[in-house]
């Protein structure tokens, strides 16, 4: 069931940072124990009118084996936080796993308190390599009638991710330090300049669009469409940034000193190549006695 | 006289492409009838049109220059060969490329019997380009038109022909032996010498002698001596032999040129009166050899390497001390060299002729100028390609039976489940 209160969902990639960085910490410290404690923890943001933000959270205590949830820890927070953000109101909590619980509900009853209609974000640590969207869903609790009994029960609403500058970078940051599963030097750059590779692809695949459309309007096949080049014009102006005669020779100088290094590298294979070659030849077809302790290769 | 007819109504005929293998076979069948109809041979060949029907004029033409001709019949037949050469068409006389090899080897003799060399250049270099499947391969023709040019003095003409690098060798299309790419080697490395270009001769020279062999070749000796002179004009010491030299020759090889050594031993310790010393004494052997002017020029590398060492050294000096240090004459003298050095950019200095000073200075290069960035764009695409060449070389060889039999010979010494590549049956074959 779908939410229809109306209301949108903005989600920072901070709350998404956080909330998987405390996952993995409890789990590492729990050890090997199977199936992995549940984490819970509140989220900040702002509200207002049908706009709600989600910027950033915090962790709560709670005790899964006696539910009991540390009010007075989460009291503390409240009021730190509240001196550090004052604009940052609690909005709901978050949890993880893969599906609601029943348990779920109690929580969010003992937060209505702090807010009439908290939020509930619940991220599933799984991972499955085969799914496409992030793993988190966001529910809200509305009063249904089920069986002629009035109650709240959680439904889904949509959410779409909202970035800042800063975060962008800090994101970037921490995507590229976990590499796959410890790879070299080698295949970091590998990995690089792939991105690198697909990133300019794209962007030459888009300005060869653009270039058609305008061939298109020159040649009369397309109306002339004034906003449009106007917006062409500006962007071209934006290159090239500098444009002077220093920073020609400098630019030249690193451009040269890249083409030294991949002669460089060429040469080196290269020269390695023939060395294998000679090798062959001569065991090949080298009339001496040299069976004498020479290994094989290939 | 009516056979000689018929086999130029039969060449006339079939010159067209699809029935060059009949006149071919035809054309080798008839060799003993072309002998015997020699003197009637200027007739047949008038009445052929050398650039359509190629097979057949060439066929006539190689009976034509068997045995000794006189002055009058070589000069006919230098002129027949060379618009022949330069107009016949390729694929017709890819099916006979002995007969054409001896043809060019007869315009060769023959030039030089007329002390002409200057005519052979050109229909020779039209020869080798007709011969070649692609500019890569070497034919028997590269040495005969080098040693024209080298003859005729005309070195430029060769340029175009010794700058194509070589990747190819087919003896059965070119008719190549070994001793043509000695020969090739040698002579492409004296144009090199006369052109100034001593890094492209050594590269000639050393090709000469790391070519394979089983007994040593007077070519390669030879190629030895000039080898050891130039290098030590170019590099200022002679190179160990590489990894590939056949070890026939590394072992026999300085017995053979003992002077040459000595004169590299002498060299490298710099002393200038010991090595004129030493080549004084020994003029002779180097003018056997024709070496004696690349004699000389060492020496004068010997005062441009020890200019050089004082560059690294100091940072000005004057002239005066230039020349007691080089044991040159006098200040002028200095200061010619030091001139001459800065125009062939071999050092980067500044003569105040006030007080006569010399200042050494840095290469000015900054490398931060479009046209250094085409030129290493240039260099890298050219060292892409070589090294796809010598991937496509190295796997070639190492799919060679020779090679794998020879490392499937040793693997009793391993446990063999260790290596599975080579199966058995390649190694019990031997």
């Amino acid at each position: 069931m779908s939410s229809s209160s109306g209301l949108t969902f903005k989600l920072h990639p901070l709350v998404i940072v956080n909330i998987s960085d405390h996952y993995t910490r409890i789990k590492a410290q729990s050890g090997s124990a199977s199936p992995p404690p549940r984490v819970y923890g509140c989220v900040l943001g702002v509200q207002t009118g049908r706009n709600v933000e989600i910027f950033n959270s915090f962790e709560l205590h709670y005790d899964a084996t006696q539910n009991v949830l540390d009010r007075a820890f989460l009291e503390s927070k409240q009021e730190q936080y509240k001196k550090v953000f004052p604009k940052y109101d609690v909005l709901g909590w978050y949890s993880t796993g893969s599906d609601i619980q029943d348990s779920d509900m109690l929580i969010h009853k003992a937060l209505t308190d702090i807010n009439e209609s908290p939020v509930y974000l619940l991220l599933n640590p799984a991972i499955n390599h085969a799914q496409k969207d992030l793993p988190i869903a966001i529910f809200e609790s509305e009063l249904h009638v089920i069986e002629g009994v009035p109650s709240l029960i959680f439904v889904n609403a949509s959410y779409t991710i909202e970035t800042v500058e800063a975060e962008r970078i800090s994101v970037d940051h921490v995507a590229h330090i976990k590499p796959s599963d410890g790879s070299s030097a080698a295949t970091q750059l590998a990995a690089h300049l792939t991105g690198m590779h697909s990133a300019i692809k794209m962007l030459n695949s888009r300005i060869r669009v653009l270039h058609h459309h305008l061939v298109s309007i020159q040649k009369g096949e397309a109306p002339y469409d004034h906003s449009l080049l106007r917006q062409v014009s500006s962007l071209i102006r934006r290159l090239p940034a500098i444009d002077s005669s220093r920073f020609q020779d400098d630019f030249l100088m690193e451009y040269n000193d890249t083409l030294l290094m991949t002669y460089l590298a060429t040469i080196t294979k290269c020269s390695s190549t023939m060395n294998e070659l000679v090798d062959k030849f001569n065991t090949a077809y080298d009339k001496q006695n040299r069976r004498g302790g020479r290994s094989t290769f290939i | 006289m009516d056979s000689l007819d018929a086999l130029v109504a039969q060449v006339q005929g079939f010159s067209g492409t699809d029935d060059l293998l009949h006149l071919f076979s035809l054309l080798k069948q008839s060799d003993e009838l072309l002998h015997n109809h020699a003197p009637r041979l200027q007739y047949a060949l008038s009445s052929l049109d050398p650039a359509k029907h190629s097979l057949g004029y060439l066929y006539l033409l190689e009976v034509q220059s068997s045995g000794t001709l006189s002055q009058e019949q070589s000069e006919n037949f230098l002129a027949l060969a060379s618009t022949f050469l330069n107009v016949c068409i390729a694929e017709q006389i890819c099916l006979a490329p002995e007969k054409f090899n001896m043809v060019c080897r007869r315009v060769k003799e023959q030039a030089l019997q007329l002390q002409e060399p200057l005519r052979a250049i050109l229909p020779l270099q039209a020869a080798i380009r007709k011969l070649q499947p692609s500019s890569e391969f070497l034919t028997a023709m590269h040495a005969d038109f080098l040693q024209m040019c080298l003859l005729a003095k005309c070195y430029k003409a060769s340029l175009s022909v010794l700058e194509d690098d070589i990747f190819e060798i087919d003896q059965k299309r070119t008719g190549l032996v070994p001793r043509d790419f000695l020969l090739y080697c040698y002579y492409g490395g004296m144009i090199h010498i006369g052109l100034k270009q001593f890094g492209k001769a050594l590269e000639f020279f050393q090709h000469a002698i790391t070519a394979p062999a089983t007994v040593l070749n007077a070519i390669t000796i030879a190629a030895y001596k000039k080898f050891v002179l130039v290098s030590l004009i170019q590099l200022g010491q002679v190179p160990l032999f590489p990894k590939y030299t056949p070890p026939v020759v590394q072992r026999n090889l300085k017995s053979c040129v003992q002077d040459y050594v000595d004169l590299a031993t002498s060299y490298v310790t710099r002393n200038i009166a010991d090595v004129k010393g030493y080549i004084t004494t020994h003029e002779d052997a180097f003018k056997s050899d024709n070496n004696l002017g690349l004699a000389r020029q060492v020496i004068a590398s010997l005062y441009k390497r020890n200019i050089q060492r004082l560059t690294q050294t100091y940072l000005t000096l004057s002239l005066q001390d230039i020349a007691d240090n080089v044991q040159l004459d006098g200040p002028k003298e200095a200061e010619l060299h030091i001139l001459q050095m800065i125009q062939d950019g071999e050092i980067f200095a500044r003569i105040n002729q006030k007080d006569g000073m010399v200042s050494f200075q840095e290469d000015p290069e900054q490398y931060n100028t479009s046209a250094m960035t085409m030129r290493l764009n240039l260099e890298i695409h050219n060292i892409v390609r070589l090294a796809k060449k010598l991937t496509s070389v190295d796997e070639q060889v190492s799919c060679d039976q020779v090679y794998l039999s020879k490392i499937g010979r040793d693997r009793p010494r391993y446990e063999t489940e260790d290596f599975d590549i080579v199966p058995q049956k390649m190694y019990t074959n031997l």
